[in-house]
């Protein structure tokens, strides 16, 4: 099927760019007293508006970001770094883990977990450069797999994926202790695989072994279990505990949010009682402020952005630019869903970023760029055509010019 | 169903189920949310009221003589407080404060604000806020301070712990000293820092205490505290009490209890009774001084004159009981005078004037017991409270009708046994004896400093009673000096000063009943100083005793004549010319 290239999706556009102006907005207003708190608790000298600048830098280059994968850097050229972009990701993070190992000074860790290197005053997260690589790999490599036939084959197709899934995985979740991270690389795979054309049964059979996995994994660990525990305790309203306290506190904040929220900057939550209020937990805080209105119309956006992903991704041709934006899409999903529920009890706290809202520079950049390739493929959908018809004025003018582009390669 | 049906699926059903969740969070437990988090944010702080100061005069200005000095003390949450910081902070500026081993406290599981210091001066508190060393908190505690040590404290009382008067002034105007605690009532941070986030912050301002000035001169009061010790040292005596009032006016000048104590350390204290402020708040018998009430009775009802005669047979019988007198000197027996009978403090005398009160001078009747009753109970208020500003005992005036050998009690109560009276009511009543007949309420409190002014007044309701005529009271003055005629002559009393008083020694009750082994006395004095031909300007008890000790009233003497000397010279009060 031939498309043109044609308007990009509005949709995805406004709701990226709207959700990173109210996060700038909320982090202007509850900023100042993280500050204050971490000032009084930790003898920092953090000036009132030094999240705010943070989070404003942190747009900026999103922005940026967005705007290069929206426009400059055609996916077709990034698609054929797929292995190479992999391979750097995971070394990085291998890298990482040799850092903390040695006790090198480029190693950042907070609360024992090594997750950023620390290049002075920029601090950067491999985990989530793994997350956009792994999209662009697992896109590339399923289609490839797809159109070569061997799909679903143990050499050819699990053995490779495993080994990078795999991997992947095991430096997150094991090396750098980054259970969200996991759930959304997670979320990635199998969103991917899913729309890979693999069999039902392989599929099933797979993500029923991962469940089994993941379950072991968290039985052994009396840290994780003891997340388990709290979130138990929290779901069945048993008695607060120092595990407790960081949901309690969320939902907390939620729910004093009421129908039409406290407003902006009234926030008491914020004020030190609500842990990561400015990052993992913003979702919350966010809820004091807008209460329930404002907390559905969040949502309501970013099911809007997903939704819209997904017609996208039903709406091109190449198998590996749907795989691309699925992968966006699992992404974007887990961390919305995971977050959320987290902040409202209804799984355990795992330390995942909102995206697009909380504090932080490279999850946002990363996800930032993510978007903007979505954006970017949603120029060349067959069904977008049709939907807008006016554009067959501009066919005569540069229709062949437009179409050269998108051909399958 | 199709693959990307199955996506949407789980996107529209995870974010409904998020909503649904939101719903049941947000709207309806909403309420039990906003109670959960008033109860997390609310902070209730009381706002310490600051302890009015205590003053007393020194030379007709207020002076303090009690005063706050504002503390620090160190702070910390072991669970946010790194170890290495506390320790740092006590061994650069707090050491000597020091209350607490850090290792307990950080060994002691779920342990949270804990003071580690504590009575730190301004000065280092504020070397530990510079210093800029995260979670350490100072916590402003108010202390009470006596720069003068252990001046008068049996009249000052001390503040406990709990920052409660105990004792004395502290103890009796706690209120009006405390003032009113305010309330504050504030949203906080999680550092308890008040937000200006909420709606429904209160705060009620703390009314602070009054500084209260006492008509105690200072000066006086230490140099008769001086005095009383060494009257201590130098007689048997453990104890001494020493009032000074002005009869005209029923102010204390002076309220001394020896030996005192140092109200900074007051913990120390073993002895409980070293609290006791002896001058108003134990009533005993002070005996022959209250002659003076019984004669001025006698006097005011123009039933005796000085030089009325009786027969002094050296003992009474009274209701089968033998009275005896102290003196028993042969050239008393036989007919002598009033004068003479309270010059040598003849028991046989004051109760001759019991008779004469009843209109028969040959026993004790019903009319002479209700008159002295009258007198002692109804115009000098003996055996009642006096409504001074402090802690008082009432004490005990028997009725004159009721109970077995009333006549035998009366007639002791002329010469001040059979009674139960504190030094405060004597000396108020013996005012009233030397002042020109009036009866006044004793006070201590001159007023309230306030803005480095002094309002005077009191809360007292003063009574002010004539009670006695002014020829009553010109005679008894004359007898009082005439009392002292042998002190003028041995150069104890200077001349051109009118001092005039009466001794009393009282036998101690054991079990029951007068102990006659006179093993322990309770000496007493009153009397009276001013110059010459005027009105006296300071009346001045003196108690001395110890227990299983024989004190004599010349001990008490002694002491009367150290103080009225040195009150003459203290407010260089000026002879006749």
């Amino acid at each position: 099927m031939k498309t043109r290239r044609h308007k990009s999706d509005l949709v995805i556009l406004f709701a990226t760019l709207g959700l990173m102006a109210l996060g700038l907005i909320v982090i202007y207003a509850i900023g100042p007293m993280r500050a204050n708190v971490l000032n009084s608790t930790y003898g920092t000298d953090y000036a009132s508006n030094y999240f705010f600048l943070g989070q404003l830098r942190s747009v900026i280059l999103s922005l940026a970001a967005f705007f290069v994968a929206f426009k400059l850097v055609p996916y077709k050229y990034i698609k054929k770094f797929a292995k190479p972009l992999i391979i750097v990701a995971l070394a990085m993070s291998v890298l990482l883990w040799l850092f903390s190992a040695t006790g090198s000074s480029l190693a950042k860790c907070e609360l024992g977990q090594c997750r950023w290197f620390n290049f002075g005053i920029v601090s950067f997260q491999p985990a989530e450069f793994l997350k956009l690589a792994l999209v662009i790999y697992l896109a590339d490599f399923l289609a490839r797999k797809k159109e070569e036939g061997t799909i679903g084959k143990w050499r050819e197709f699990w053995l490779p994926l495993l080994i990078v899934c795999g991997a992947s995985l095991g430096l997150v979740v094991v090396a750098q202790g980054d259970l969200g991270t996991g759930v959304a690389l997670m979320a990635i795979i199998f969103g991917t695989l899913l729309m890979s054309g693999i069999s039902m049964q392989q599929y099933l059979l797979m993500l029923i072994i991962t469940v089994v996995v993941a379950v072991g994994a968290v039985v052994v660990s009396p840290h994780r279990m003891e997340r388990i525990d709290a979130w138990v305790a929290t779901l069945s309203g048993g008695e607060s505990s120092d595990s407790t306290y960081h949901v309690d506190n969320a939902m907390l904040a939620i729910g004093v949010g009421g129908f039409f929220g406290v407003g902006v900057g009234n926030s008491v939550q914020a004020t030190g009682y609500l842990p990561e209020s400015i990052n993992d937990s913003v979702f919350a805080i966010m809820g004091e402020t807008f209460g329930f209105v404002g907390l559905f119309l969040i949502i309501a956006v970013f099911a809007a952005l997903l939704l819209r992903m997904l017609k996208v991704a039903e709406g091109t041709s190449d198998l590996s630019d749907r795989l691309l934006i699925v992968g966006v899409f699992s992404w974007t999903l887990a961390q919305v869903v995971v977050n959320i529920m987290a902040m409202t009890g209804l799984v355990p706290v795992t330390g995942i970023t909102l995206p697009l809202l909380s504090y932080g520079g490279t999850s946002m950049i990363f996800i930032a760029f993510a978007i903007g390739l979505v954006l970017q493929l949603s120029c060349y959908t067959s069904r977008e055509v049709k939907e807008n018809e006016n554009i067959s004025s501009r066919r005569g003018v540069g229709g062949t010019h437009h179409s050269s582009r998108r051909r399958r390669s | 169903m199709p693959r990307n049906k199955i996506l949407k699926t789980v996107v529209l059903l995870s974010l409904g189920v998020i909503v649904v969740r939101l719903f049941f969070i947000q709207i309806i437990e909403h309420d039990s949310w906003v109670a959960k988090a008033d109860e997390q944010h609310t902070i209730l702080e009381t706002l310490t009221a600051r302890r009015g100061e205590i003053y007393m005069m020194d030379k007709g200005e207020p002076t303090a003589v009690v005063l706050n000095q504002t503390t620090y003390q160190i702070v910390i949450d072991p669970t946010v407080t790194i170890k290495e910081d506390a320790e740092k902070v006590l061994e650069e500026y707090a050491k000597k404060y020091q209350v607490v081993n850090l290792d307990e406290i950080y060994d002691t599981e779920g342990l949270r604000y804990s003071i580690i210091a504590k009575n730190i001066p301004r000065e280092v508190a504020e070397k530990v806020a510079e210093s800029g060393i995260p979670a350490i908190w100072l916590k402003r505690t108010n202390q009470r301070v006596y720069p003068e040590g252990e001046l008068a404290s049996g009249l000052l009382g001390f503040v406990n712990a709990e920052g409660k008067g105990q004792y004395g002034v502290e103890g009796s105007l706690n209120t009006l000293l405390a003032g009113k605690d305010g309330l504050l009532k504030t949203t906080a941070d999680v550092n308890k820092v008040a937000l200006s986030i909420g709606n429904d912050n209160i705060k009620i301002p703390a009314e602070d205490g009054k500084n209260v000035v006492l008509s105690v001169d200072r000066g006086l009061e230490k140099g008769i505290e001086e005095l009383a010790v060494k009257a201590i040292e130098d007689t048997v005596a453990t104890n001494a009490s020493v009032l000074v009032m002005d009869p005209n006016t029923s102010k204390v000048i002076a309220m001394a209890n020896l030996p005192n104590y140092d109200p900074n350390n007051y913990t120390s204290v073993e002895d409980a009774s070293l609290f006791v402020n002896y001058t108003l708040e134990v009533p005993y018998e002070p005996a022959s001084i209250c002659k003076s009430f019984t004669y001025s009775a006698a006097l005011n009802e123009g039933v005796m004159t000085p030089d009325t005669t009786y027969f002094n047979n050296h003992a009474e019988v009274v209701d089968g009981w033998t009275i005896e007198n102290a003196s028993k000197h042969d050239f008393l027996y036989g007919s002598i005078d009033m004068r003479t009978a309270l010059y040598w403090s003849l028991n046989t005398g004051s109760i001759y004037a019991l008779k004469l009160l009843g209109g028969d001078a040959s026993s004790i009747n019903q009319q002479g017991r209700e008159k002295l009753f009258d007198y002692y109970y109804n115009k000098f208020r003996l055996g009642q409270i006096t409504g001074i500003e402090l802690y008082e005992a009432e004490g005990y005036i028997p009725d004159p009708n009721e109970g077995w050998g009333r006549d035998s009690t009366y007639a002791n109560m002329t010469f001040g046994q059979n009674l139960s009276i504190t030094m405060l009511q004597t000396a108020t009543a013996f005012s009233a004896v030397v002042n020109g007949g009036t009866y006044r309420t004793p006070t201590i409190v001159e007023g309230i400093y306030e803005n480095g002014e002094l309002k005077k007044g009191t809360d007292v309701e003063i009574t002010e009673e004539q009670i006695l005529s002014e020829e009553t009271s010109s005679t008894m003055r004359d007898l009082l000096i005439h009392n002292r005629d042998y002190l003028v002559r041995a150069g104890i009393d200077k001349p051109g000063y009118a001092v005039g008083g009466k001794s009393g020694t009282a036998q101690v009750v054991k079990d029951g009943t007068y102990d006659d082994t006179f093993a322990e006395l309770i000496g007493s004095y009153i009397g009276f100083v001013g110059p010459e031909g005027e009105l006296p300007k300071y009346v001045i008890m003196v108690k001395m005793w110890g227990e299983g000790r024989s004190v004599g009233s010349d001990d008490a003497l002694g002491l009367f004549g150290n103080v009225s000397n040195y009150i003459i010279n203290y407010f260089k009060i000026k002879p006749k010319e």
